[in-house]
């Protein structure tokens, strides 16, 4: 699959950068590609390009407030998720999206 | 980056004496106190209890990041914590907790390299082999490379 995402958590200090890296390790682990935009404390970083968007299969939102630039995913599949999900079972995820999108 | 802006080996302590979750938040908070990051104990402390109102700061793998965003710091600093037993505490995977990490972070450090070491710091903690280093690593300096290493790649 190809993923792009953003991580935000409430302090934007911690939670959001231990989320993206989860998600990017699993994600690499099961073979995806993925992109993954943090809206912290030090504001967004590695923003999402507008080609990584265009070709997403999916679009995961690992946030616990409310996230910035969300009309970038219009038509795209998004699955909003707490941090809290990706920190604990980020492979989880990832299978459960593969499987219902059927890819 | 130089990650010992924020970690200084004198603010790391493997042997914690805590037995509960407060014991543990004070001990590093004292730590934290005598090596002049803070301004105020129990002033800090209730900043860091503030967020623990807000949601889980265990993250699994027996580590937890307990932080406080607080006017009573006076140097975006961590305080890093080790304890003999698992301790009961709020985590992700159920496990107890044994690796503890405390935030102490400005008001005002919004933008500044300290708040970005802290991001390095946290995605290390995304990386389950980083994790288990910490719990195992027999000397401050040693923790200290779990997190440069991880940095340089």
């Amino acid at each position: 699959m190809n993923i792009v995402g953003i991580a935000a958590c409430t302090s934007g200090i911690a939670h959001t950068y231990i989320a993206k890296e989860k998600l990017i390790r699993a994600a690499k682990e099961l073979g995806h590609t993925v992109h993954i935009e943090t809206q912290g404390t030090i504001g967004t970083e590695d923003k999402l390009m507008e080609i990584d968007i265009k070709e997403a299969d999916i679009v995961i939102i690992a946030a616990d407030i409310n996230v910035g630039g969300k009309e970038r995913f219009k038509g795209k599949k998004v699955i909003n998720v707490p941090t809290n999900t990706v920190i604990k079972s980020p492979k989880a995820l990832l299978k459960k999206i593969q499987t219902d999108l059927g890819l | 980056m130089d990650l010992a802006k924020v970690i200084k080996k004198e603010t790391i302590k493997l042997e914690m004496e805590a037995t509960t979750k407060d014991e543990a938040l004070r001990e590093l908070v004292e730590l934290l106190y005598e090596n002049d990051k803070i301004s105020d104990k129990e002033a800090f402390l209730e900043d860091v209890y503030y967020r623990e109102s807000l949601g889980t700061t265990g993250i699994g793998n027996y580590i937890a990041i307990p932080h406080g965003k607080s006017k009573f710091v006076n140097k975006t600093s961590l305080a890093l914590g080790r304890t003999k037993n698992g301790i009961e505490w709020e985590t992700l995977d159920g496990l107890p907790v044994r690796f503890i990490i405390l935030f102490a972070v400005t008001d005002e450090d919004k933008t500044s390299v300290h708040v970005r070491l802290l991001a390095k710091v946290a995605s290390t903690l995304g990386d389950d082999d980083a994790c288990a280093k910490l719990l195992v690593a027999k000397t401050n300096e040693e923790i200290l490379n779990v997190f440069s290493v991880f940095e340089e790649n």
